[in-house]
């Protein structure tokens, strides 16, 4: 037990000091005297943007209206994934109808579908949400459909021999042994739709954390967009580690390595 | 009653293709109900095949398997089987996987918990109840494979080499102990094993085939007497039978 706690606090500790090392490294190059602010704004500089926008309310608006999106489209992308690939993974026909179709658009990125997402629903909440939860839904996809594929057949060949009907296999057997699988595509799944969040927020939205970036392009205020970089990676860093720890949950009984 | 005959069965992999290639052929036998019974062979005889077309996991190309008059098609309850590989789920608590098949059919959380206390028990696994198979050993896992099926209830019980894995100490206890808990059920038995010592000391019939294609070369009666114990393997008697049988295996 304590050879444990001893590990934990020193995974912490190796974890801050690399995010200690990068912090020092910055703050001593912008604090070198040749060094111009307005291109590389030291981290005090920094701070005072997060306070600005925190005290104008602006901060709290865009990161509502930005973690809105991913909750909405994440969850209707993943959830997507999880139907259509459980049901391709396990089913033969549905494999055969649906995955050289899925194959076929995988690898178009998602922001591709940015102009006609605008033409067709025009620069509207829906088109957001929509274009997130396409960048959710195939990352996911591959691994649901991949967890499936990869339950051990004996047991499968074990359930059946006791009775089980093909739904109940699937139920009480493909289902928990592909959990580990489906999990890792939701962490991939969460960063993609930060990327995709972002990158849509640029090109068209009128608040939302891609708003602020891209407002702080506008009018040369380098500070608050490094602000907004280093609220993005917090936040991102937050919902994966979330996420770790329900899967870490709910797969106990997993052998796989911490 | 639960009694398997197979009659005037073969199998060809890739029937009607220019690589078939016969894995069975004229096999025919019965299992006399509430009999132990093994089948013996070296590797590639087709005995699992056989043991997993019994189980109903697919089908023979010419001929037909019946229990009790009735031809098996397709996976049962009626016919449980023990896997060679660990089959025990590891994502339920060894309970769970005990009470695994009843649950299937709706058993009530009491109806499970007598179950799981009863094969538990019988199994040996008393104080383990809510451990994750990753915890337990190879030996422990196979119990619980073992204790999973039974608890099941069915006719049956297939085993492929089910200990072909363990070492040899564990083996034998847990050869003892399956004949313990058969003696108590008097289910109807089909063993798969190379193991020929293996085979003489559980069974009341050891089949023993040859391989390519996979056929029937001898049957013998075992008429060592029962209970039986370990110390049997080092009789006359028993070393007789093994004789007679090592010389029909092909070495």
């Amino acid at each position: 037990m304590k050879r444990f706690a001893f590990l934990i606090s020193g995974r912490v500790i190796l974890g801050a000091a690399s995010v200690a090392a990068v912090l020092l490294s910055y703050s001593w190059v912008t604090g070198l005297p040749d060094n111009n602010p307005a291109l590389l704004p030291p981290i005090p500089h920094i701070g005072e943007a997060f306070v600005v926008n925190v005290t104008r309310g602006t901060l709290i608006d865009a990161l509502g209206a930005s973690l809105y999106r991913i909750s909405m489209g994440f969850a209707i992308g993943t959830s997507c994934a999880l139907v259509l690939g459980c049901l391709i993974g396990w089913y033969k026909t549905i494999e055969y109808l649906l995955d050289p179709l899925i194959e076929a658009v995988r690898p178009i990125p998602p922001l591709a579908y940015i102009p006609i997402v605008i033409i067709w629903f025009g620069i509207e909440e829906f088109s957001r949400v929509l274009l997130i939860s396409i960048a959710c839904f195939m990352v996911c996809v591959v691994n649901v459909v991949a967890g499936m594929k990869n339950v051990p057949q004996v047991y499968v060949d074990a359930a059946s021999t006791m009775g089980a009907t093909r739904f109940q296999i699937f139920r009480t057997v493909a289902i928990p042994a592909a959990t580990p699988f489906i999990f890792t595509g939701f962490r991939i799944a969460l960063a993609a739709a930060w990327t995709t969040l972002v990158a849509a927020e640029l090109i068209a939205a009128p608040s939302g954390l891609g708003f602020l970036l891209q407002e702080g392009r506008r009018y040369f205020l380098t500070d608050q967009v490094m602000m907004i970089i280093v609220i993005i990676g917090a936040c991102a860093f937050t919902m994966d580690r979330t996420f770790r720890w329900i899967q870490a949950r709910l797969t106990r009984w997993s052998e796989a390595r911490e | 009653m639960s009694e398997i005959v197979v009659e005037n069965l073969s199998h060809t992999f890739g029937k009607d293709t220019e690589d078939a290639l016969v894995v069975l052929q004229d096999i025919s036998l019965t299992f006399a109900s509430g009999s132990f019974n093994t089948i013996v062979g070296t590797s590639g005889c087709g005995k699992s095949t056989l043991l997993k077309m019994m189980a109903g996991l697919f089908e023979p190309s010419d001929g037909r398997m019946t229990l009790d008059g009735e031809v098996i098609r397709g996976t049962d309850r009626r016919r449980g089987m023990v896997f060679q590989q660990d089959a025990v789920f590891p994502w339920m608590t060894l309970a769970k996987n005990i009470s695994y098949g009843p649950r299937l059919r709706g058993a009530s959380r009491k109806e499970q918990a007598e179950i799981e206390a009863k094969w538990i028990d019988l199994v040996g696994l008393k104080g383990f109840e809510n451990r994750w198979p990753r915890e337990l050993s190879g030996g422990m896992r196979k119990r619980v494979d073992i204790g999973r099926v039974y608890a099941n209830d069915p006719d049956v019980l297939l085993m492929d080499e089910p200990f072909g894995a363990l070492d040899a100490q564990t083996k034998e206890r847990m050869q003892a102990e399956l004949l313990d808990i058969w003696t108590i059920t008097r289910k109807t038995v089909v063993f798969v094993t190379h193991d020929l010592e293996e085979a003489i000391f559980l069974s009341d019939k050891v089949i023993v085939m040859s391989a390519r294609p996979g056929r029937i070369r001898h049957i013998e009666e075992v008429s060592l007497p029962r209970p039986r114990s370990g110390e049997m393997r080092l009789t006359d008697d028993f070393i007789q039978v093994k004789r007679k049988l090592w010389g029909m295996l092909e070495h």
